[in-house]
């Protein structure tokens, strides 16, 4: 359970002061599949962010069960994200000096989990995202489509509580988006692993069952299909 | 996980690992060579006047040095106990005085150095010396003269040299003295003023029987510092002056510590030349990496972990430049301490002149290398805490929007 509470992020670039969000107060729940759509410049990324603790809030919580983030000390803050957060970059993000089975095994290396542990998920992953003919590959070896099925398998690897992806498939040509979303569907429902993910794209928003829309940093509207 | 990291980080970007470890070992190769050859000079320079001719620690009468009277003398005996000395290996007596020599109307003032020549260290360097004639026996009467005293004195093998001076406590010292042969001490300071004859006749001279101005000590394999301690421990500082060559040839140990701060400020200049380039590739690396640091920060790494990684990565860097530095460098400083580099030239005779051989054998001595070695990883340790800075101070939103 993400609780967000009366979250405003002001940036000051030079003199002039940016509200990217304005009051935003929002709860999402275990299992959602929750698309976060608006404009460009609207406070998507900022929004993403706070709740992943990449960056704070000038004022306002983000409680996830029972734990306010925003207070936690660095090296804590890390380490919750470690446990309890998945990352989904754009631009994938992968280690460039590990292959993929590396790669997705990399944050239960963090975690200390033992090696059949780590070798049994991994595998498992890389088969749900259907890259299990790829395991030893770079990911400059690998196409787009591929290195972000791959940061998918990352980012469930650790088992974390809810998985947030910025803009997931703003890379990807429209036939591996609509893979990649299908992918995040079903382990959205096999894994009960909570997704969170801002776009642009209409077919992405289609697929989301909650849809939370801002502008201006406000939330304008918020549904459920 | 860390080292595997830190080592596929490293073969990643292949050229840049590669310009790294070659200035590391370029620096290691020339600091190394440089203080070898150094030193090397510096040793063969006092081998060459210090080890043979003067000694590395002279013992006298106190105040002989300074007043060099013939009055000033000891009894050889005195100095027996040095014998068991295991710092020492082995002591040559003389006798330092001096005269006036004349032959037919010239008269000139000159040093008499009796020495034992049948000493096989004080034979060897009267051989290579000599230029015409023979050498000293034990047996016969006679002397050695430098070549430009011969000259002065229009003198010739078999002819003999009339001397006078003022001998033990007083007493009238008179002489004469056929020329066995003629020597060339390299300095023409020396060689115009040298008289070189037997111990025995030399006491005879002086009316010091059994007696020396001078005790030349040559310390076991150079060592001479160890055998000064040891001899300053031995004997009564109150009866003898225990000099060693530092205090007997200031100029010459001046001349070695100015050479050596050249040496230096050449080197720093090396270091400072070294710490930039490894800066400008840490700057790139760093600043490369940025991005990604800031991704593994987000996703959960701590930045200790990311410290430790970037750490391997310089240590094992540095570790093998500066072994293979290494590797390189002491065949070739060991090949030149054998066959040593010889002068040629207008570098020759003016080195000749000194009286120095016209070679430069590179030093052997291992501190040279443990040192630079050291330094040159240190420097390429601390350009690198420029990263670990960087890493501190990652912060994952504004690495990632780079
Ligand atoms: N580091 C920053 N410094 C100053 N202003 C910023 C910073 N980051 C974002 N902003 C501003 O905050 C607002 C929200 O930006 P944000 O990146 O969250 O929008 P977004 O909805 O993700 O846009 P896009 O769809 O283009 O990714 C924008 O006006 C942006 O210019
Ligand atoms: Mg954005």
């Amino acid at each position: 359970m993400i609780t967000i509470k009366n979250i405003r992020k002001t940036y000051q670039s030079g003199d002039i002061e940016v509200q990217a969000l304005q009051d935003i107060s929002l709860t999402i729940k275990p299992g959602e599949f929750t698309a976060i759509v608006g404009p460009s410049g609207s406070g998507k990324t900022t929004l993403l962010n706070i709740i992943g603790g990449l960056d704070s809030p000038t004022k306002g919580s983000v409680k996830i069960n029972e734990t306010d983030i925003t207070q936690l000390p660095e090296n804590e803050l890390i380490d919750f994200r470690l446990h309890h957060i998945g990352f989904i970059f754009q631009s994938y993000n992968l280690i460039p000096v590990l292959t993929a089975k590396e790669n997705v095994e990399f944050l239960m290396l963090l975690q200390k989990k033992n090696e059949q542990a780590r070798n049994e998920r991994t595998l498992k992953l890389l088969k749900a995202v259907g890259l299990e003919d790829q395991i030893h590959k770079r990911p400059n070896e690998m196409s787009g489509g591929q290195q972000q099925r791959v940061a998918v398998a990352r980012a469930l690897a650790s088992k974390p509580s809810f998985i947030l992806a910025d803009e997931p498939t703003a890379n990807l040509d429209s036939k591996s988006s609509e893979n990649l979303l299908n992918i995040m569907q079903r382990l959205n429902r096999e894994e009960k692993t909570t997704f969170i993910f801002s776009t642009h794209d209409q077919r992405v928003i289609d697929k989301a069952n909650r849809i939370i829309t801002i502008e201006d940093g406000k939330i304008i509207s918020d549904t459920s299909q | 996980m860390e080292l595997k990291l830190a080592w596929r980080n490293i073969f990643r970007n292949k050229r840049r690992s590669i310009i790294t470890i070659s200035s590391i070992i370029f620096a290691v190769v020339f600091s190394v060579t440089m203080r070898s050859l150094q030193h090397g000079a510096y040793d063969n320079m006092l081998k060459n006047i210090v080890g043979n001719y003067l000694g590395y620690i002279q013992i006298h009468y106190n105040g002989f040095w300074e007043e060099k009277t013939i009055d000033n003398s000891f009894y050889i005996e005195d100095l027996d106990s040095l014998k068991a000395n295991p710092t020492i290996a082995y002591i040559n007596h003389r006798i330092e005085g001096f005269a006036l020599a004349s032959h037919q109307k010239e008269s000139k003032p000159v040093v008499i150095l009796g020495i034992n020549p049948s000493k096989e260290s004080e034979h060897n360097q009267i051989k290579n010396s000599l230029i015409s004639g023979s050498f000293l026996s034990n047996k016969k009467n006679g002397i050695l003269i430098g070549k430009g005293l011969q000259k002065i004195m229009n003198i010739n093998i078999g002819d003999s040299l009339i001397f006078l001076s003022q001998g033990f406590q007083g007493s009238i010292a008179s002489g004469i003295f056929p020329v066995l042969g003629i020597v060339d001490l390299k300095t023409p300071d020396l060689n115009r003023r040298t008289v070189i004859m037997n111990l025995g006749n030399a006491q005879d001279f002086f009316g010091i029987d059994n007696m020396a101005t001078s005790a030349v000590i040559g310390p076991k394999n150079d060592e001479w510092e160890k055998a000064e301690k040891s001899i300053l421990t031995q004997l009564d500082s109150s009866q003898f002056e225990i000099m060693n060559w530092q205090q007997m040839l200031p100029e010459l140990k001046q001349l070695i510590d100015v050479d050596r701060a050249g040496g230096t400020f050449v080197l720093i200049i090396l270091y400072s030349i070294l710490t930039f380039s490894l800066f400008g590739t840490v700057l790139m690396l760093a600043e490369e990496r940025n991005f990604e640091f800031g991704v593994l920060v987000a996703i959960g790494m701590r930045k200790s972990i990311i410290t430790r990684i970037a750490l391997y990565e310089t240590l094992i860097m540095s570790v093998v430049g500066v072994i293979l530095g290494l590797i390189c460098v002491i065949p070739v400083v060991t090949y030149f301490h054998f066959y040593p580099i010889n002068l040629s030239g207008q570098m020759q005779e003016v080195v000749e002149q000194f009286g120095f051989e016209a070679i430069i054998p590179t030093s052997l001595n291992p501190w040279i290398s443990i040192t630079q070695a050291l330094i040159v990883f240190s420097i390429t340790i601390f350009v690198n805490l420029y990263t670990l800075v960087k890493i501190k101070n990652i912060q994952p939103t504004k690495a990632m929007r780079s």
